[in-house]
This record gives structure tokens, C-alpha cells and sequence, in this order.
């Protein structure tokens, strides 16, 4: 599904320029669930945001779904990412001024669903991640782990063969953080696909795979299933 | 503390450049406008108001009891016994001062021999009058004296007059010139004046711009004037009277004993009535006008103080705006502030502190903007204003009020923001300021500013579209290449006129010439008469008007005759042509049936048959309805020559022409006028109210624009997380930059939904004054709708698309 090759990322200031990825190769298959890992400044969220398409690499080549998509513009890349891709935060990054209904249905309303169609598909994600209750509820009135389901049933709204996680649990208490890590485990048995950066070896332990990075570049892999 | 203040303050503004001069730009245009109008009224209130005397000077007004309504009811113009009969018959009256203003009269100035060394016509500006107009108003006197005036044939001049005229006013004094009086329809011959005294000049603020004040008994203003005893001579137009009441006299008792007195000396049928008007209501009154056409209604005056308090509205609601966006960037300081131990009131001050030095900054540059725009509201209002004639401590206290008012304004909302902070909030910049209030007040003033800046732009399009009815509406007479060129007649001149009319025909260009001593269309210009008709015994209740027309005037005007036939070549007055109106007015249908009736005018002077009908032609402006009209040949009251060009080669038509007239008629200074332009010249005072509200409408915008642009920047900067996750979940730019347009389109909606009654109300009202105006279509508010919603989201758009190509990642990163 995916695969990079030596993709590089640098930061430039007026004196100093950072390498954030450093020729990185890397390849997901579809189906798989796998976790990052490394310290801060590792590059893990620059290789998050490049797969996510929110940002491009300044040199190397990423193939998604068999197509190069390195060399493609703003907006090619937005309609890749609004069709294939869900993201979940640390911070959820819900709208604060629209309901939880609301924010489940944003991601229909851009990819140009139908109004019935979005309400029966809204539901049924509510209805699986178990917040119908709160529909009408603004992200202010929930706990940390309740937004963070209205996140992940946002992130999923659109059936996205792929799913990216930054820090999920990072902002929740560990019951919380568990129950969303089995939302997590769920989808993937269901077949989509998850890259999930993460600090904490518990939830990467959910993974089938850890990939571990140091200063921009891919470290070790463990293979857990 | 205070520096510390005023440090901080500072370093703030400079850090926040950007920000700061849209602040600044934008207060000291609104405050600029301020001061302008001001300015202006300060000049309009000033008008003669430093006469010692001026509490006990009233002018006499004529009300006309008799006329129609389409006539002035109030009227400058007093009968000629009136001011003899105020003397001997009022002795609670102090001074009694006939006034009478001639105009267009020519000056010649002479060597002693009595040779023409120089010729001037004088439009305005030449009173005749006696000594006692010093002892009402105060005009110093730099030669001579003011008694001199008591004398018939002594002339005082202003001191610029006599500059213009011999060079230096110290030689002026006890030389001769001769004066051609224009401004009187019977003839009378030239007469020679000593120049008795100079005068300073008079100043810009005073309604009494004379050039020359003559000897009131000088000519026929002593042998016709003040001879006269017919309080129903209604050749009385220019001739005025004011008078000083002793101290503690009420005008209203001698306005009651005045109107008993008119009643007693008048003729039955003559029912009018005088009343003083006291001086301080002279220069507002726009009906009766005065001697220098500078009135201005006091409703006018209102409308200015509401514009300019509008727009300085509009300007501290931007800073307010602007500052609430500024606050989120400073919710940080604000945090730390309140850390370190700062409390409320003196974070409250230290704001009032910034707004107080961007208000201070952009007053002292809008006094600048001011003194440099001055001249170009001169030319465009026709004033004479400057700083001389500002009351510099009103001016500094009116400053002092600007500043504090709009500092207070501005300053105190956005300061009672910023303080309130929570700091803890603050500090994680976890603040909401846009919950519910806040943006909504904000929501409100940008819907107040868009519905006066709205109002302007209707407005402003309904006054263009009249004005361009008044330039291009068909008049019903030929207008266009047809030039008039004043001459003045006496009995030499009257024998040479079929002389010239040959002459001026063989000029190549000159189609057709006429005589006559009206243009088809005049501005209150016209001869008024009442008339008999078909030997009736009583005179009509209404006025006509009388215009003395050559044979050749139908032909040259392009005037249509409808029954009967045209005037016969004459010199005498033998028969009359009236116009549709005059039938209508009588209540007769058919033009035909007035033919060889007779019609009687000037009280028995003339009577003569009606012997043809013309078509109507606008023979007012389109402020009024076409007013009955007769017209009769007569060669002493010829004043003027109306000459109908080919469009070809005009320049070389008129050398001729005014070589022709030098050789014809010497001693008269040449002048043409086109008879199109002339007609323009009557929608002056439309054409500049017209461009004052475009001003006023720009600025509005402009300001409104500048307020939006610190709105959508702060929505962007409020909003650049949430535009973040939306571009995430898969929105396009064009999404984004709906998101942020929708909102404002709703608020110009409202705008436009409010203004546009309004404006059509006032405008509608406006349009009443024409007797032939405009329809207000329905598309004309909402081009003023869309033109100003493009311009908005113009505006926007820069902070709109900023937001909507930014990349999310930046946004999404603050964690």
C-alpha cells in the first residue's frame, strides 16, 4: 500500500537547516497495523504529516496505492487524502463550534456525500463507537476519552483504507487510553490499515509491527504478529 | 509608572507595525473628514456675526400673499417707496438702509479727458446705498469717508477693486469711472462716479461681497427708486432693506404694525406683507436667498455634523475591531502580565495608553491632511475657506474632544477585553474570545458601518442618475451650439441692431441670431407679471412670465408653434405668443380658442392680442413645472444675443462674432456664454452636493473596508486551528474561503436590507424638490448592494485565501 524511498525532509532557518528525515525507506502493506516509535525530534510526526499527505518531502519517492505521489500538487493530494485517509490526534482537533454529530459528518460534506446519506452513515459510526447519546454535544462537554472516540469515528466516517494515528492515547487517562487502542485493534481486523506514532510501548504493543526511528532514519523493526 | 506606560505602549504600536497604521490610517481619515466638516461649519456659522451691531439688525422680507404657489412666497425684493415709508412712519426704527444690488454692470475706467482705458464687467458685488449701511455693518474704511456716500455720484470701492482697477488703491481715491448699471430692466444711460473712499476688503465670511458701493440716488436709483410711490411695481428685483431696531425692541411687535401699515398704503388687490428677519437668519435662508447666492439651509448644516459623526464612528469601530483581533496575538502578554502582579484597571490603562498615542498620532496627522486637502474643498464647494477664519480656541477645544471621545470610544471596549483575560487561559492560549458577545457586537458594527456606507453609495447613484437627467432630458428648445452674449441697450445702440442682426448672418457659422431679453430657460431670472385676460376685471391670482422676444427667436430657439402664427417684425410691443401652459392655466382646452383675445400685463401697461401658442419648453429648471408664459417683441428690453452656430468650426464663428460686436457696440465688455452650459449652471449646488457624497460615500467605504480587512484578519487568526482540521478532513481552498465570506455576505445582507429603505426614503424626499425627477428604479439599490459586496469581499479574500493555502501541518503543530 505504501512504500518510501529514500524520502528527506529538511528544516531550514536562516543559519541552521535540520534534517527531519534523513533517507527513509520504509513499505506498509495493506491489512497492517504499525506503530512508530523514537524520541522527540525524531522525525516521527514529519513521516506521519508526508504519509498524510498534509506536507511533501524534498526529495525520494512515495508510492501510495501503487501511484507516485511525491511529485503531485496541493490539490491532487488533498483529493488522494480526502478519499483514502483518516487521521487521528493527540489533541483530537474537534471544531469546538460544531456538535459531535457535526464534526462526524464534516468529512462527507467535503468528499460530496448525500445529506441521507451522510445521516445514515454518521449514525451507524456513532452507533459503533457507542456516543449516539452525545450527538448533539459540543466537544467541550465531553471527557477527553469520549472526544477522542468522536475523533476516531471522524477519522473513519469515510471507510479510509488507511488510517494515521499521532499520540491517540497521548491526552487520556489509561482506561480511556485502552478503550480507544481496542477501537484502534477492531478497525484494523476489519481491514484498514493503521500508522500510529506513539511514546508509549503499551500501545505499541497493539501493533503488529514497531518501527523505531533516531535521528530521521528507521533504526530497527520488531515484528510482533 | 506613566513612562513605563507610555514605553511600553510605544514599543507595542512599533512591533505591531502593520497593525498600527491600518489604525492610524484609518482614524485619521475618519478624523481628517471630522474636522473638514468642521471646519466648514465653523465658516457657514460665522457668517456675519462680528457686526457690533448684528443682534439689531433685521432684513425686511417680502411675503408674497398674491402669487401662486409655485412662486416664492419670501422674497429678498422690497417695494421702492418701502424704505422712505420706514423712515417717516416708523420712528422706533433707528436706521432705515435701502439696498440695491445691480449686476452684470460694466465699469469704465477713464483718463481725465473721459477716453476708455480699461473696461471690467462686474457680475456681483456693486450696491448702491446709503451711509447708514456703516452704522448697521462693519466694513473699516482705509480712505475717505463713509458720509461721502450721502453724496449722489460717490462711489467707495474695496480695496481689491480699486487695485484691479488703477493699479494701487492710494491713487484710486477722488478718480472717475463710469458704470453701465445692468442689473435694472428699463434703460438708463451711464453715469460717471468719483471714487469717494476705499473700503478694506470685506471678509470671506460676510453676505455682503461688494466691489463697490455707490451712492444710493445716484441715477435712476435717486430719479426712479427713490421717487417712487407704486408699492406695485414689480420691477423692484435686487432692491433690498434692512434696519437697526433701538436695543430691547422686539421685531415681532413691528412686524404686526407693519402688516397694518402695508394694508393701508397698498392697493386692495396687492396683499403683501413685510417682516424683519433678524441677521443671524440671513445666511440660512436658502429661499429668499442673498446678495452673494452663499445661503445654506441649517438642514444642510445637520446633515454634515450626522456624515461626519458617522464617519467617525465608522472609524473607531474599526479600531476596535482591529484591536479585539490584536488581542488574541496578546492574550500571551496579557497572561504574564496578570502573573507578575498587573492587575485589571492597569492593564486597562496601559491599553487606554496605545489608543491614546495612535490617536494623538493620527490627529496631529489629520490636521495635516486637512491644511493640504483645503484647497481642493475650496474649488469643490466654491468656498473661501482657510485656517485664518478658524476660531483657533474652538478649533483646539474641538481637537481636545476628537481625541479624548474617540480614545475613550475606541480604546475603552477593546482595553475592558484584553484585561479580562483569565490568565491561566491566557497562558496556554487556550482563550476563546469569540464566544457569543464578543463577536457578535463586532457583527453589529460592521453590519452599522455597511449600512451607512451602503446609504452613501444609493444615495450617491441617485443624485448621479438625476444630475445626468438634468444634462441630458430633452428641454423642448434647442440648447446645444447656441451662444448668448449680453449687451445692454440704449437708444444709440437700439438703432444699430438690425445692423448687427445683418452683419452677425454673414458671419460663415451663424445659422440663426435673436434678440431678446431672456434665454427660453432663466433660474429665477425671469420678469413675473399677473395679467388680465380677455378684458377680465380682476387681475389673474397667479403670475406669468414675460420674456420680450425678436421675431427670429422661435426660429433660433427651435420653438414649436402649436396654434396661430409667429410675432410680426416690430420694435414696439403689438402682440403676444403664450406657451400651452398660459391656455392650460386659464382652464381652456383648445389652443385656438385663445387667439385674438386679449391679454393685459403690467398692470394696464401693455394689452395686446394673443396672436400664436408655442408648444411647452422647459422654461424653468426641472425644479419647477413649466410656468405660464407670454412673450412679446420689444427692442429697449433686448439685453441679449442668442446666436445658433454650426457645430463646425466654432472658435473661428465666434472671433468673428466678437469682432463684430467690439466694432457694433464699444464700450461694452465682450462675454459669450453657451446656452448648454448656462443650463448646467443651474444644478451647481446639485452637481457639488452630488460630488460631496461621492467623497463621503468613498471615504465610508474606504474606512468600512479598511474595519472588514481587521474583521477577516482576525477570524483568520482565530479560526487557523479549526481551518487546519478542516483542510485535514479533506476541505479545498474554495471551501475555506466560502467559510469565511458566507459570514460576511449574511452581514452585508442585512446591511443592504436596512440601508436600502432608508436610502430610498431620504432620497426620495430629495427627489421632491423636482418638479421633474428621476423614478428610483429597483436596480439602482442593489447595484449600491452588490458594488459594495464585491468591494468587501475584495477586501477579504486577501485574509480568506492567506487562510485557505496555508498549509495545515503549521496550524496543526502548536501541541
Amino acid at each position: 500500500m505504501i512504500k518510501i524511498t529514500d524520502l528527506e525532509k529538511f528544516y531550514r532557518t536562516e543559519e541552521v537547516e535540520t534534517i527531519a528525515l534523513n533517507k527513509l525507506s520504509m513499505e506498509v502493506k495493506e491489512g497492517e497495523f504499525v506503530a512508530v516509535m523514537g524520541p522527540s525530534g525524531c522525525g516521527k510526526s514529519t513521516l506521519l504529516n508526508i504519509l498524510g499527505m498534509l506536507d511533501d518531502a524534498d526529495a525520494g519517492s512515495f508510492v501510495f496505492n501503487g501511484i507516485e505521489v511525491s511529485k503531485f500538487n496541493e490539490r491532487k493530494r488533498a483529493d488522494i487524502r480526502k478519499h483514502n485517509i483518516g487521521f487521528v490526534f493527540q489533541s483530537f482537533n474537534l471544531i469546538d463550534e460544531l456538535t459531535v454529530y457535526e464534526n462526524v459528518e464534516l468529512p462527507l460534506i467535503y468528499t460530496g456525500v448525500k445529506a441521507s446519506e451522510r445521516k445514515e452513515k454518521v449514525e451507524k459510526v456513532l452507533d459503533k463507537m457507542q456516543i449516539m447519546h452525545r450527538r448533539n454535544h459540543y466537544p467541550q462537554q465531553l471527557s477527553g476519552g469520549q472526544q477522542q472516540r468522536v475523533a476516531v469515528a471522524r477519522a473513519v466516517v469515510n471507510n479510509p483504507k488507511l488510517i494515521l494515528a499521532d499520540e491517540p492515547t497521548g491526552n487520556l487517562d489509561s482506561s480511556n487510553g485502552n478503550e480507544v487502542m481496542e477501537l484502534l485493534t477492531d478497525l484494523n481486523e476489519q481491514g484498514t490499515t493503521i500508522i500510529m506514532v506513539t511514546h508509549s510501548e503499551h500501545d505499541a504493543r497493539f501493533s503488529h509491527r514497531i518501527i523505531r526511528m533516531l535521528d530521521g532514519q528507521t533504526v530497527t523493526e520488531n515484528i510482533l504478529v | 509608572m506613566l513612562r513605563n506606560y507610555f514605553k511600553t505602549a510605544f514599543r507595542t504600536l512599533v512591533r505591531h507595525l502593520n497593525y498600527t497604521i491600518i489604525n492610524v490610517a484609518g482614524l485619521t481619515v475618519g478624523i481628517a473628514v471630522c474636522m473638514m466638516i468642521f471646519v466648514i461649519i465653523q465658516y457657514q456659522t460665522s457668517f456675519d456675526t462680528y457686526h457690533a451691531n448684528r443682534s439689531r439688525v433685521y432684513r425686511v422680507l417680502t411675503e408674497h400673499r398674491s402669487s401662486d404657489a409655485a412662486n416664492i412666497p419670501f422674497s429678498k425684493d422690497v417695494p421702492f417707496p418701502l424704505p422712505n415709508a420706514l423712515k417717516t412712519s416708523f420712528p422706533q426704527i433707528e436706521k432705515v438702509t435701502p439696498i440695491f444690488a445691480s449686476n452684470n454692470d460694466q465699469i469704465l475706467v477713464t483718463d481725465e479727458n473721459g477716453k476708455t482705458l480699461q473696461q471690467f464687467i462686474e457680475p456681483k458685488g456693486v450696491f448702491f446705498t446709503e451711509p447708514s449701511f456703516f452704522e448697521l455693518f462693519d466694513f473699516p474704511l482705509l480712505a475717505g469717508t463713509y458720509t461721502s456716500l450721502q453724496e449722489p455720484n460717490n462711489v467707495l470701492l474695496s480695496k481689491a477693486t480699486a487695485e484691479k482697477y488703477f493699479g494701487d488703491w492710494h491713487l484710486a481715491l477722488n478718480k472717475t469711472i463710469k458704470i453701465q448699471v445692468g442689473g435694472y430692466v428699463f434703460e438708463h444711460g451711464t453715469e460717471v462716479l468719483k471714487v469717494s473712499g476705499i473700503l478694506e476688503n470685506p471678509p470671506a465670511n460676510t453676505d455682503f461681497q461688494f466691489k463697490a458701493l455707490v451712492a444710493y440716488g445716484t441715477g435712476f436709483t435717486g430719479s426712479l427708486m427713490n421717487k417712487s410711490i407704486d408699492w406695485n411695481d414689480r420691477t423692484n428685483q435686487g432692491f433690498s432693506c434692512f434696519v437697526r431696531l433701538p436695543e430691547q425692541t422686539a421685531a415681532s411687535g413691528i412686524n404686526k404694525e407693519l402688516a397694518t401699515y402695508a394694508a393701508k398704503v397698498q392697493s386692495a388687490d396687492n396683499k403683501d406683507v413685510y417682516q424683519l428677519q433678524a441677521l443671524a437668519d440671513v445666511h440660512y435662508d436658502t429661499q429668499a436667498g442673498n446678495f452673494s447666492n452663499t445661503a445654506i439651509s441649517k438642514q444642510l448644516i445637520n446633515v454634515l455634523w450626522v456624515i461626519a459623526a458617522f464617519i467617525l464612528l465608522i472609524a473607531c469601530v474599526n479600531f476596535i475591531n482591529l484591536s479585539t483581533a490584536q488581542a488574541v496575538n496578546r492574550a500571551k502578554e496579557v497572561g504574564v502580565r496578570k502573573v507578575l502582579g498587573s492587575n485589571k484597571s492597569r492593564l486597562q490603562i496601559q491599553f487606554i495608553v496605545e489608543t491614546f498615542l495612535v490617536v494623538l498620532f493620527a490627529v496631529i496627522l489629520a490636521i495635516i491632511l486637512t491644511v493640504l486637502t483645503l484647497p481642493y474643498i475650496n474649488q469643490l464647494l466654491n468656498l473661501s475657506l482657510s485656517l485664518q477664519i478658524v476660531d483657533r480656541v474652538q478649533t483646539l477645544l474641538f481637537l481636545l474632544a476628537i481625541t479624548i471621545s474617540v480614545t475613550v470610544l475606541a480604546g475603552f471596549y477593546a482595553a475592558l477585553v484584553l484585561s479580562r483575560f483569565n490568565p491561566i487561559e491566557a497562558l496556554k492560549s487556550r482563550f476563546k474570545v469569540n464566544s457569543g458577545k464578543g463577536l457578535s457586537l463586532r457583527r453589529g458594527l460592521v453590519v452599522f458601518q455597511f449600512i451607512i456606507a451602503q446609504a452613501l453609495i444609493i444615495g450617491t447613484l441617485v443624485i448621479v442618475k438625476q444630475m445626468n437627467f438634468f444634462m441630458n432630458a430633452p428641454l423642448g428648445f434647442q440648447k446645444e451650439a447656441v451662444v448668448n452674449i449680453p449687451f445692454r441697450v440704449d437708444s444709440l445702440r437700439i438703432s444699430r441692431l438690425d445692423y448687427l442682426r445683418g452683419k452677425l448672418m454673414s458671419i460663415k457659422g451663424v445659422e440663426g441670431v435673436s434678440f431678446s431679453s431672456n434665454t427660453p430657460v432663466e433660474d429665477g431670472a425671469d420678469n413675473w407679471t399677473s395679467f388680465r385676460f380677455n378684458n377680465a376685471t380682476k387681475e389673474s391670482d397667479y403670475k406669468v412670465i414675460t420674456k420680450f422676444t425678436d421675431d427670429q427667436y422661435l426660429s433660433t430657439y427651435h420653438l414649436q408653434l402649436v396654434a396661430g402664427r409667429n410675432l410680426k417684425p416690430s420694435g414696439y410691443t403689438q402682440e403676444f405668443v403664450v406657451n400651452e401652459s398660459f391656455v392650460r392655466s386659464l382652464g381652456i382646452k383648445n389652443p385656438e380658442d385663445v387667439l385674438r383675445k386679449k391679454v393685459s400685463i403690467w398692470n394696464g401697461l401693455i394689452n395686446c392680442e394673443v396672436v400664436g401658442v408655442v408648444k411647452d419648453f422647459n422654461n424653468r429648471s426641472f425644479r419647477d413645472q413649466v410656468a405660464p408664459l407670454v412673450m412679446t417683441t420689444n427692442n429697449t428690453m433686448y439685453n441679449q444675443a442668442g446666436i445658433q452656430l454650426t457645430a463646425t468650426n466654432i472658435p473661428a464663428t465666434l472671433a468673428a462674432v466678437k469682432a463684430l460686436f467690439s466694432e457694433t457696440i464699444p464700450d461694452f465688455v465682450f462675454e459669450y456664454k453657451f446656452l448648454d452650459e448656462k443650463v448646467d449652471g443651474f444644478y451647481r449646488s446639485e452637481m457639488q452636493l452630488a460630488q460631496l457624497y461621492q467623497l463621503f460615500a468613498i471615504i465610508a467605504i474606504f474606512l468600512s473596508c479598511l474595519g472588514l480587512y481587521g474583521l477577516a484578519s482576525f477570524m483568520a487568526a482565530q479560526r487557523v486551528k479549526e481551518v487546519g482540521i478542516r483542510k485535514v478532513l479533506g476541505a479545498s481552498t474554495g471551501n475555506i474561503i466560502y467559510l469565511f465570506t458566507k459570514e460576511f455576505i449574511l452581514l452585508i445582507g442585512i446591511a443592504f436590507a436596512i440601508a436600502t429603505p432608508l436610502a430610498w426614503y431620504y432620497m426620495h424626499q430629495w427627489l421632491q424638490d423636482y418638479a421633474y425627477r428621476i423614478e428610483i428604479v429597483w436596480w439602482l439599490p442593489l447595484i449600491g448592494g452588490i458594488g459594495a459586496l464585491v468591494i468587501a469581499l475584495l477586501t477579504i479574500s486577501f485574509q480568506a485565501v492567506k487562510a485557505a493555502v496555508a498549509k495545515p501541518v503549521k496550524s496543526l503543530r502548536t501541541e
